[in-house]
């Protein structure tokens, strides 16, 4: 010990590597943090500019005029703007406690040994993740078949169940619950429920907060399911109706000369693109805010269960 | 006690029977595209009693939006849903008309055994010019030509024109017409004086802009051939009477190894060094936006607009400058894109193609009904002003906004605000004097080339716009994308649209 901390003046910590690697490694990792934050930053600046500096000198950090017109016009899109709103909280928190609730129920007997059918289970949620049913088919069983097109159901039902999500889960089991302690638990007299809720579930906390951000992440950012089996306006989620701007954009762009010149005054009455990066701050906003809270957990999840040093 | 029950089952069978027997009126669906609405309550309330009176149909549409209609239309034709009875179609949506007819999606309108366009669409044929029906002739799963969609009566006729800010031009003392005689290679000294003098306190200001990626059919006057999704081939038209064949005859040639498109690309280059073109339309994601942007803040001097009779009336007033728009033919030619642009089939896994018929042919004959769906109700979205005309009411028109062409025969709504009153009648006119191309009919089958044509598409795509812009260097941008296009086999494609052609044209 002694010969370390002579070679090394710096005080000696734990799992310390060498000065210069360690500086290496913050380079990369603080890369890393600027790669995926400058993106956002760009779209604030760009919210914040005026049309008339994007026509000028098109997207950049440093615009000529700021202004404040991309949040007006977001604000007039009234109802339709909080009606969104509403739906993605809506969507995103029921289904995130539906999803979890399932994703928890189906890997805890997965990750029971005593369980006959554990193979048999197992390998029908993974067989999902590598063969799935195709576009059309699985519409032709939402819509048709389910009757989702037009209420929630479409937009919460078809992501319940993430097999990707119980595989983690049945590993978090598998490496922070030990066998033993639902042995004991059933001698002392515990019901396989009351197992599951009052000895599990406490033990495995950052795992569903791992998961649940996940699921709530996916829910949060979803619109494809909407464009498939929704057309009623006030079940459009906040994504979709930033994706409906962008997609009318686009494809007016793209057919301009089949539609002639009445799609220049379709193209007039678009959102501008100053209002297209200040929707995406209304959606990064929340989920953003909501990313701390379960951070302490997710960091935990990471640690926990691994033989610590 | 059983005669009784009997009396009672009987009883209800009756009731069962009743409203059948009331002949409640038969939902009919629609799915509309490119349309702007969030609220159609008014508009249904009167349009349904009003169906339901008339034909005994109620209508419930699905507006579809640019951005959701090619996934709805897929959804509902790939899984043979009976959802929509009727859907918009055209020739560039992913519901594409002339393959999904083939494909048995739509219903045969002039089905020899079952004709509903003679049965219940008879007026149709009289108000609808017959080149439209003969322009929505296609090729069904049979194999045999026929009906399979009501062609919309819009501007049938493409008009590719130059969009000129006449207000900055007579600024500098030139007129329309020196802008008309010097055509687009002598276009130089009225964009130098006009930079000049509206730089002179600093600004920038770029005289030229215009849609990159087709303005090249305007200067060389080659029409889009149907079919040819990706704009690789060139059809010379004659710009002096669209309805004979160019100097060429009728030929395909690969668009970028003539000398027409190579001049073309000088004289673009020419005009980008010069500081005429501004660079945001050379570049795809801003293109558009910097183009329109252009126009509708009147800050350019000549633009390009695949323009419709009359526009001159509305952009003048939204741009507040006096809009002319110039034509790049001697008039509007018909080929098949323009006449397939907007069309209304019924699906063929419709319940109720009868009343979908009977639906259609009233929507495209009865003024009432078709101004209704697609201005909206007089006194709530639009009124009418001393001279008949229609002025929008701006608020509930937000809410209401089909896309006017997309819904049927336009000439059947009241002219708007500035067009005078009779303007469907001129509207009408005008397009029965535009001209059929020589090749009017003709479509480009991609299917035997279609591994060249993915190849290829991409290798154009990453040219063509800062080609057509002036953007790049024609020396040495243009060789290398004629070598890689050769290298990627353009050769194969264009001979096959030749061979396709001599065949349709029966040489």
């Amino acid at each position: 010990m002694t010969t370390i901390t002579k070679k090394n003046p710096h005080p000696f910590r734990l799992n310390m590597v060498s000065r210069k690697t360690e500086t290496l490694f913050h380079l990369i990792l603080l890369l890393f943090a600027l790669a995926c934050i400058i993106p956002f930053i760009f779209v604030i600046i760009i919210s914040f500019s005026s049309e008339d500096s994007i026509r000028q000198i098109g997207y950049s950090f440093t615009p000529v005029t700021w202004s404040l017109d991309a949040y007006h016009q977001v604000f007039n899109l009234g109802d339709a703007l909080w009606r969104s709103y509403f739906n993605s909280f809506f969507i995103t928190i029921v289904g995130t406690l539906l999803s979890v609730t399932m994703c928890v129920m189906y890997a805890y007997p997965l990750f029971r040994k005593d369980y006959k059918f554990r193979g048999f289970f197992s390998f029908l949620s993974f067989f999902t993740m590598i063969f799935g049913g195709g576009l059309i088919p699985t519409y032709i069983i939402c819509k048709n078949l389910l009757g989702m097109s037009n209420n929630y159901a479409a937009l919460i039902v078809p992501m319940l169940v993430s097999p990707f999500n119980i595989i983690i889960m049945r590993t978090f089991f598998q490496t922070s619950v030990p066998f033993d302690l639902i042995e004991a638990a059933t001698i002392d007299g515990s019901g396989e429920y009351n197992t599951l809720v009052r000895i599990i579930l406490p033990i495995v906390k950052p795992g569903i907060a791992t998961v649940a951000l996940l699921t709530a992440l996916g829910y949060w950012n979803e619109w494809f399911l909407c464009l498939m089996y929704v057309t009623k306006r006030e079940l459009f989620p906040l994504q979709y109706l930033l994706m409906e701007m962008q997609r009318n954009a686009e494809f007016l762009a793209r057919n301009s000369s089949m539609i002639g010149a009445s799609g220049a005054s379709a193209i007039a009455t678009l959102p501008s693109q100053t209002m297209r990066m200040a929707v995406v701050v209304f959606i990064v906003l929340p989920i953003a805010c909501a990313y701390p809270f379960f951070q302490r957990y997710v960091v935990a999840g990471l640690t926990i269960g691994s033989v610590k040093g | 006690m059983k005669k009784f029950l009997a009396l009672i089952l009987a009883a209800i069978m009756l009731l069962t029977l009743v409203p059948a027997m009331a002949d409640s009126p038969v939902e009919i669906t629609m799915l509309l595209e490119g349309c702007n609405v969030t609220d159609d309550a008014a508009v249904l309330e009167k349009l349904n009693e009003y169906l339901a009176n008339k034909i005994g149909v109620t209508l419930k549409p699905t507006w579809g939006t640019w951005g959701n209609f090619d996934q709805l239309a897929q959804n509902a034709v790939n899984t043979g849903s009976d959802e929509y009875d009727i859907m918009f179609t055209c020739s560039w949506t992913a519901n594409e008309y002339a393959p999904y007819a083939k494909k048995g999606a739509y219903v045969r309108l002039d089905d020899p055994e079952d004709n509903l366009l003679e049965e219940y669409g008879a007026e149709l044929k009289n108000v609808l010019p017959e080149l439209l029906f003969e322009g929505a002739a296609t090729e069904g799963p049979d194999g045999e030509k026929g009906i399979y969609a009501v062609p919309g009566f819009k501007d049938f006729a493409t008009m590719n024109t130059w969009d000129v800010n006449v207000t900055l031009l007579e600024k500098y003392g030139y007129t329309l017409e020196d802008v008309e005689k010097a055509g687009f290679y002598g276009w130089a000294d009225i964009f130098k004086t006009v930079k000049e003098g509206e730089e002179k306190d600093g600004s920038i200001f770029y005289p030229f802009i215009f849609e990159g990626a087709v303005v090249e059919r305007y200067v060389t006057g080659t029409p889009i051939i149907t079919g040819d999704a990706n704009g690789l081939l060139s059809y010379y038209m004659n710009t002096e009477d669209v309805s004979v064949p160019g100097a060429y005859g009728n030929v395909i040639f690969n668009k970028f190894a003539t000398p027409e498109f190579e001049k073309f690309a000088r004289q673009m280059r020419e005009y980008y060094q010069a500081g005429y073109i501004d660079p945001a339309i050379a570049i795809g994601e801003t293109a558009t936006d910097t183009w329109r942007n252009a126009q509708n803040s009147a800050n350019y001097l000549i633009s390009s607009e695949v323009s419709l009779y009359g526009y001159e009336y509305t952009t003048s007033e939204a741009r507040g400058i006096q809009v002319a728009y110039v034509m790049t033919t001697d008039a509007p030619y018909i080929d098949n894109t323009s006449v397939q642009g907007a069309m209304m089939a019924i699906s063929a896994n419709s319940a109720h193609p009868v009343e979908a018929m009977k639906f259609l042919a009233l929507l495209n004959t009865d003024p009432y009904v078709m101004t209704l769906l697609n201005y909206g109700v007089e006194g709530i979205h639009y009124t009418l002003n001393a001279e008949g005309e229609v002025e929008f009411n701006a608020d509930a028109r937000a809410t209401y906004s089909p896309w006017t062409n997309g819904v049927g025969n336009v000439t059947l709504l009241p002219p708007q605000k500035g067009q005078g009153a009779d303007f469907q009648q001129r509207f009408a006119e005008f397009y029965a004097g535009s001209k059929k191309l020589p090749i009017y009919g003709f479509t480009f089958d991609s299917k035997p080339v279609e591994t060249e044509i993915a190849a290829i598409a991409n290798i154009k795509e990453a040219y063509m716009l800062s080609l057509c812009t002036g953007a790049v260097d024609v020396d040495t941008a243009l060789p290398e994308l004629l070598t890689k296009l050769d290298e990627a086999g353009i050769q194969k494609v264009v001979d096959e649209a030749n061979t396709q052609l001599k065949a349709f044209l029966g040489e």
